[in-house]
């Protein structure tokens, strides 16, 4: 148990170190000079190269990828060249709560919708149930977010006035009035989601559906909701749970679009605003924070599976 | 058994004998146009075993999960009657079916490791029936599913309850399912092939461990088997079914000692016996469901079929204590 854990820790390091290096190198093949944007137009060539070495740039980079790796770590991040903000506090503190809790909300959303109509599908198969579940899904995947988004905004925003137009207010700090700005974008996200999880939870569950456990469980008497929410939908969970984990890439890029649509200051938005500004060090953060953020994610659906199937637990 | 076998006759011959705990008359199952089971008759009576005898595609396992109540109208049509304790079964109302399964009728199922649900431990799958039908407790259900764990001759009932069944062996995840199935003390238990999964040193433990438990329940059992020797020597009673009909049914003694139906023949002509080497394999194979032949299902295959058994459907005969369905029972 505990070898297997510690396999699976250093091989989700090694993964962070790859990424962590690309990021680096990201930053160093960047087009500009960090040290002749510092002394702005008018600099001696004496100044620039007491700044190059102040900054450790003369040294080899190997060293300063350590240098830059062991500040990232410390939770050193640098700071914004534009607003002056320290990247941590902006990255960490400020963007990753707003796109954590658009993206729980959506997943949340997509879940609520999106498992009993795949449940509906799998049982009514062939029906027009199964048929508008079906369409419904697919419609759902393939609509664009960005424009979802915007035909959202237009209907529910500025033609029923419904709902707020964009803003965020921090659920953490007015709870209602948080939700309330965020039903749009988080509908916007999950509808992708919703198709996705709706025809996983179809295809599985009319597979599971024909194991023989599932007649042993009606033979044992047991009513049909039974049936297929518990005895069904257990066995269900599995392929659920890796389709939502593997696909969070979607997600965050869908979060991306959403945030920027509804003005979210997510990290979507942080990204994307710094591109605008060309201000790499910020991209870079949030290559960190989003490479992080998935291999936390995949860990986590790592350990999910064994609480969830039986047969992958280790005595 | 022995009491059993000895019981039989008696019933049939004193008229104030108990009416019979399974009726199945002219019962016939079909899926769209294919008659999987066409006119079939059976009774058994309480305490008694009887062996669904026949190659795969006769019909046995579906006459089995017709009498649970698993194939049901609309999946499939039902014609005649399933008489169980004196209530047409035919005609209840699924809530009503669904007090009786695993409760007064149990079914063991042919392979455990398929049959019991990977996610919950078997403590749970044995419990489920006792809350279901009985309303037991939490601790009483734990106690009772032990009981029942210890009776099915596994080992260390206490430990093994939190178990899943990925971790126990095909004998005992089987054991498990016999468990589940006798729960409830079932008046009727289907076995379907309950050991032709398993590893064959374990498959006469397992068999004797059932007809144990039938025995101490005083319960009948119906075992869908597809080997007519082992059918005969555990069961009191035999019908043998070819292509969703019965064509012989009687008891085991003289249905195997002397087979009347030619089908009963050749499939006692089929069984390799050490030292003999007279194998008479049945020429031909089942007709498909969509091509049954009009009159007899087995005549195309019958080494003695006559013009008239290609025309009309010979009706099951009592002849020697057994019902014969042939034109030419000699």
């Amino acid at each position: 148990m505990f070898q297997a854990v510690s396999a699976r820790l250093a091989q989700t390091l090694l993964v962070l170190l790859i990424v962590s290096a690309a990021s680096f190198a990201f930053l160093k093949l960047a087009p500009g000079d960090p040290v002749s944007i510092m002394l702005g137009s008018d600099y001696s060539q004496a100044s620039y190269d007491k700044l190059t070495h102040e900054l450790g740039l003369d040294q080899p980079i190997v060293l300063q990828y350590g240098r830059w790796l062991a500040d990232f770590v410390r939770g050193d991040w640098g700071t914004s060249y534009i607003t002056n903000q320290d990247i941590f506090e902006l990255a960490v503190l400020q963007a990753l709560p707003v796109t954590l809790t658009l993206a729980a909300l959506s997943l949340l959303i997509a879940l609520v919708v999106g498992i009993p109509t795949g449940v509906l599908a799998a049982l009514y198969r062939n029906s027009w149930i199964d048929v508008l579940a079906t369409t419904l899904a697919i419609g759902g995947n393939a609509f664009p977010s960005f424009y979802l988004g915007i035909i959202l905004i237009w209907l529910f925003g500025v033609d029923l006035g419904w709902f707020p137009v964009l803003g965020f207010v921090a659920p953490w700090e007015d709870f209602w009035q948080g939700l309330w700005h965020l039903v749009l974008p988080a509908v916007t996200l999950g509808a992708w989601y919703v198709g996705l999880i709706a025809r996983i939870t179809r295809s599985s569950l009319l597979e599971v559906l024909g194991q023989p456990y599932i007649l042993a469980a009606k033979a044992r008497g047991e009513p049909g909701w039974r049936v297929v929410w518990v005895h069904g939908m257990r066995n269900v969970l599995m392929p659920l749970v890796t389709v939502i984990g593997l696909q969070l890439g979607g997600m965050l890029r869908g979060a991306v679009m959403t945030e920027v649509v509804f003005a979210l200051p997510g990290l979507g938005m942080m990204v994307t605003t710094a591109v605008l500004n060309r201000e790499y060090i910020v991209v870079q953060a949030g290559i960190m924070l989003t490479g992080l953020l998935f291999v936390a994610v995949n860990l986590a659906v790592d350990q999910t599976y064994q609480f969830l199937d039986p047969r992958l637990r280790r005595r | 058994m022995d009491c059993a076998v000895a019981l039989t006759p008696q019933a049939a011959d004193m008229p104030a004998s108990p009416p019979p705990l399974l009726e199945v008359r002219d019962f016939s199952l079909r899926r769209g146009q294919a008659v999987v089971l066409d006119g079939v008759n059976l009774a058994l009576h309480p305490g008694e075993t009887l062996g669904l005898i026949g190659e795969s595609g006769a019909g046995k396992s579906t006459l089995a999960l017709a009498l649970i109540g698993l194939l049901r109208a609309p999946e499939v049509q039902l014609q005649g009657s399933l008489r169980f304790r004196g209530t047409e079964l035919t005609q209840l109302r699924e809530a009503d079916y669904r007090r009786l399964r695993g409760n007064k009728i149990g079914l063991i199922f042919q392979d455990a490791t398929a049959a019991l649900n990977p996610c919950f431990t078997v403590g749970e799958q044995i419990a489920e029936p006792l809350k279901r039908h009985l309303g037991l407790s939490k601790w009483d259900r734990r106690d009772r599913a032990a009981a029942l764990m210890q009776s099915v001759g596994i080992p260390e009932p206490r430990l093994r309850l939190d178990a899943y069944p990925h971790e126990l062996s095909g004998g005992m995840q089987q054991r498990v399912m016999i468990a589940v199935a006798l729960a409830c003390n079932p008046e009727l238990l289907l076995a379907d092939e309950p050991t032709s999964a398993l590893d064959v040193t374990i498959q006469a433990q397992i068999m004797e461990l059932i007809l144990d438990r039938v025995r101490a329940l005083n319960s009948s059992a119906v075992f869908v088997l597809h080997d007519l020797a082992l059918g005969a020597q555990v069961c009191d009673r035999i019908a043998v079914m070819y292509a969703g009909q019965i064509v012989e049914e009687g008891p085991s003694d003289r249905v195997l000692a002397a087979p009347l139906h030619p089908y009963t023949r050749g499939l006692k002509s089929c069984v390799v016996e050490l030292g003999s080497r007279m194998l008479e394999p049945i020429p031909g194979q089942v007709p498909p469901l969509n091509a049954m032949p009009a009159g007899c299902r087995f005549a195309p295959r019958c080494p003695k079929a006559k013009a008239i058994c290609s025309e009309q459907r010979p009706l099951a005969e009592i002849h020697d204590g057994r019902q014969v369905a042939c034109w030419f029972i000699d």
